[in-house]
C-alpha cells in the first residue's frame, strides 16, 4: 500500500509491538501469558509489515526455506529437553538452578521452553500468512 | 431453575445451536466455515467454565502464598490452550481447500458447484477434462 | 421447505442438550466432583517444585510438557498441510 500516514505510523509503532510481545514470553512464569500468547502478538507485527512495506521487506529468516529450518530446529530441541525420560528412569539432565520464585532468571526449565514456543508459533502464523496472499 | 443458575452451561449449547444452523441453511462456504468456528468456541466456553469456584480468585501467587484455599482449579485453563490451537489449524486447512475449489470451478457456491460437476460420466459438464 | 427440516433439527439437538445440562451439579460450588486432590496437589507443590508464581505456566511446561510438545506438533503438521495444498501459487 502506497499511504503515507500508514508508512510513517507502522515504521514508528512496530519495534513497541515486537517489544511487548518479548516481554510477554520472558515474564511468562511470573505473570499471565507464556509462549503463545508471546508468539501471536509478534507474530501480529510481522503480519503487518509484509502488508505496509511489501513482501522483500521482513527479515530474511522468517521467508520460507529459514522459516521451516528454524521451527523444525527449535521443536527438535524441546523433545530433547523433555523427552530424555523415556529412555530409561535414572537419567537426569542437568538443569538451571530454581533459584528464588520472583526473579527473571527462575524455575529451571520453563524460561528455555517458553521462548521456543514463541519462536515456533510465531514462525508458523507467518508462514501460514505467506501462502494466502498473493504478491 | 438449574438452567437459569448455570448461566455459561446453557449461553455454550445455544451458541452452539446458532453455529449449527449457520453451518447448515447457507450456500457459501465462508458461511459455513465461520459457523464451524462458532461451534468449536461455544465447546471452549463450556469446558473452561467447570473450574470456577464461587469467591476465589485467579491462579496467579502475587504476594504471599494464600493456601490452598484460595485459588480456583488450574486445569482447564491448560486443558483449553491446546484445543484452541487445534482449531486454528483446522480452519486454516479448511481455507486453503476453499481456495483451490475456487481456482477450479470459478465460484464458492455450493448449489453451482454441485450443479457443475454433475454425473460422472456426464459429456455436457463445464470442466477442462473428463 | 430443506430450511424448515434444518431448523426443526436444530431446535430438536438444542432441546436434548439442555435437558442433559439441566442435570449438572451447581455453578461455582467447592464440592463438585472435578475439584479433587490432583488440582489441590499442584496447588500446594508448583511453587516449592519448579519456583513458578503463574500455577498455569508450572503445569503446561513443567508437570504436562509432553502434551504442549504434541500440540505444537499439531500446528507445525498444519502448515505442511497448507503448503501440500497451496503449492505453486508463487510461480
Amino acid at each position: 500500500m502506497d499511504d503515507l500516514i500508514l508508512k510513517k505510523i507502522v515504521k514508528f509503532i512496530t519495534p513497541c509491538i515486537q517489544l511487548f510481545g518479548i516481554y510477554v514470553i520472558m515474564y511468562g512464569h511470573i505473570t499471565p501469558g507464556g509462549g503463545f500468547s508471546g508468539g501471536t502478538i509478534i507474530a501480529a507485527s510481522l503480519i503487518l509489515q509484509h502488508i505496509t512495506f511489501g513482501k522483500n521487506n521482513v527479515h530474511f529468516i522468517f521467508r520460507k526455506e529459514m522459516a521451516l529450518k528454524l521451527i523444525g530446529f527449535s521443536l527438535i530441541l524441546y523433545s530433547t529437553i523433555k523427552g530424555y525420560s523415556f529412555f530409561g528412569s535414572q537419567f537426569h539432565l542437568p538443569h538451571p538452578p530454581i533459584g528464588v520464585p520472583g526473579n527473571l532468571f527462575s524455575g529451571g526449565f520453563i524460561l528455555p521452553l517458553n521462548i521456543l514456543i514463541g519462536v515456533t508459533v510465531s514462525s508458523t502464523f507467518y508462514v501460514i500468512f505467506t501462502l494466502f496472499s498473493n504478491e | 431453575m438449574t438452567l437459569l443458575h448455570n448461566y455459561y452451561e446453557s449461553a455454550s449449547i445455544i451458541l452452539f445451536g446458532i453455529g449449527l444452523a449457520t453451518l447448515m441453511l447457507n450456500k457459501n462456504l465462508i458461511k459455513k466455515i465461520i459457523g464451524m468456528n462458532v461451534m468449536d468456541t461455544s465447546v471452549f466456553l463450556f469446558l473452561v467454565s467447570k473450574g470456577y469456584i464461587a469467591g476465589r480468585s485467579a491462579p496467579i501467587i502475587t504476594e504471599n502464598y494464600e493456601g490452598v484455599n484460595a485459588y480456583i482449579n488450574p486445569i482447564p485453563s491448560a486443558l483449553i490452550l491446546t484445543g484452541i490451537v487445534v482449531a486454528v489449524s483446522v480452519t486454516a486447512f479448511l481455507l486453503a481447500l476453499t481456495i483451490k475449489l475456487y481456482e477450479t470451478y470459478g465460484t464458492v457456491d455450493l448449489e453451482e458447484i454441485m450443479k457443475m460437476k454433475g454425473d460422472d460420466h456426464d459429456v455436457n459438464s463445464k470442466l477442462p477434462f473428463s | 421447505m430443506k430450511n424448515l427440516i434444518c431448523i426443526i433439527i436444530t431446535v430438536l439437538i438444542i432441546g436434548v442438550l439442555l435437558v442433559g445440562v439441566s442435570e449438572l451439579p451447581e455453578f461455582g460450588n467447592p464440592n463438585n466432583p472435578e475439584h479433587n486432590a490432583l488440582s489441590k496437589g499442584y496447588i500446594e507443590n508448583a511453587m516449592k517444585d519448579t519456583g513458578a508464581k503463574n500455577i498455569v505456566s508450572a503445569v503446561i511446561l513443567d508437570y504436562r510438557a509432553l502434551d504442549t510438545f504434541i500440540e505444537a506438533t499439531v500446528l507445525f503438521s498444519g502448515a505442511i498441510a497448507v503448503m501440500t495444498v497451496l503449492k505453486e501459487r508463487d510461480k
